[in-house]
């Protein structure tokens, strides 16, 4: 076996078009997962509605790339319009092990800033009714030990 | 010889003390029961709360991974769908001689997919 035909190989084939990867780290991602989940629930939907037909890797490499694509706009949006308090959220989670609860002080901002520029909520799915979402609570009775 | 008489000293002996003179003890049994109660109960009300906010905190994290996994899924999905035609070429390449030979096939006579590691 000749290494020209494996790396000739290893090249996707002509006919799937490209699609940049995110490469966006855990830390942004976890971040912007609410916001994700919002401004691209139609085509995460379909992409997993298309999984739960094949489990297969080629079968849904079209919504796979709307998915990716949708994110990556997304991302972009939200480092246009709420750079500063987008970085001081995930800097804070990265230094708290990626724990909201820890950063609501920094995720308070971003939330609203979220809402007033691109019109984006925060919701958890399945809080019981007539009851506050656990990141409006301002008074937790969990909160971080370590001021 | 002179005798000396034993008398009570002048203006008489001192009244006996026979009154209680117990010191202060505390608050009452019923203070403390109630007291350790109310402690207790407020106790059990925060570990309550905290719990009901632990389940809020925990299904919040999840929703998050819920979100993101379509993302990461069609990612993995390019990866792989990748690597599939690389070792599919690999392996036309080296049983180009056998007759009939499909790469890749499944060794069930099934359609449904199985991923490699599973095998």
């Amino acid at each position: 076996m000749s290494t020209t035909t494996e790396q000739q190989a290893a090249a996707p084939p002509q006919e799937i078009p490209k699609v940049a990867e995110l490469g966006t780290t855990s830390g942004p991602l976890k971040s912007a997962a609410f916001f994700i989940g919002a401004y691209c629930k139609e085509y995460n939907e379909d992409f997993m509605l298309c999984k739960a037909e094949s489990r297969d890797p080629g079968h849904c490499l079209k919504e796979g790339r709307r998915v990716t694509r949708c994110a990556t706009d997304l991302i972009t949006k939200m480092r246009e319009n709420c750079l500063a308090q987008f970085e001081a959220h995930w800097g804070c989670l990265e230094q708290n092990n990626q724990q909201y609860y820890r950063c609501r002080t920094q995720e308070r901002p971003l939330n609203t800033c979220m809402f007033e520029k691109l019109g984006l909520v925060k919701v958890i799915p399945g809080t019981p009714e007539g009851q506050k979402q656990i990141h409006e609570i301002e008074n937790t009775t969990l909160k971080r030990q370590q001021k | 010889m002179s005798y000396r008489q034993d008398l009570p000293p002048a203006g008489g002996f001192e009244s006996v003390k026979y009154k209680r003179n117990l010191p202060l003890r505390g608050p009452g049994a019923l203070v403390i029961l109630g007291g350790v109660s109310a402690v207790c109960a407020f106790g059990f009300w925060r570990i309550g709360s905290g719990n009901v906010e632990r389940r809020e905190l925990k299904r919040e994290t999840t929703w998050a991974r819920i979100h993101l996994v379509p993302l990461l899924l069609a990612e993995g999905d390019r990866a792989a769908y990748r690597e599939g035609l690389r070792v599919a070429a690999i392996e036309a390449e080296i049983m180009r001689d056998v007759k009939g030979w499909v790469p890749r096939q499944d060794v069930y006579n099934n359609p449904r997919y199985r991923s490699p590691d599973g095998l």
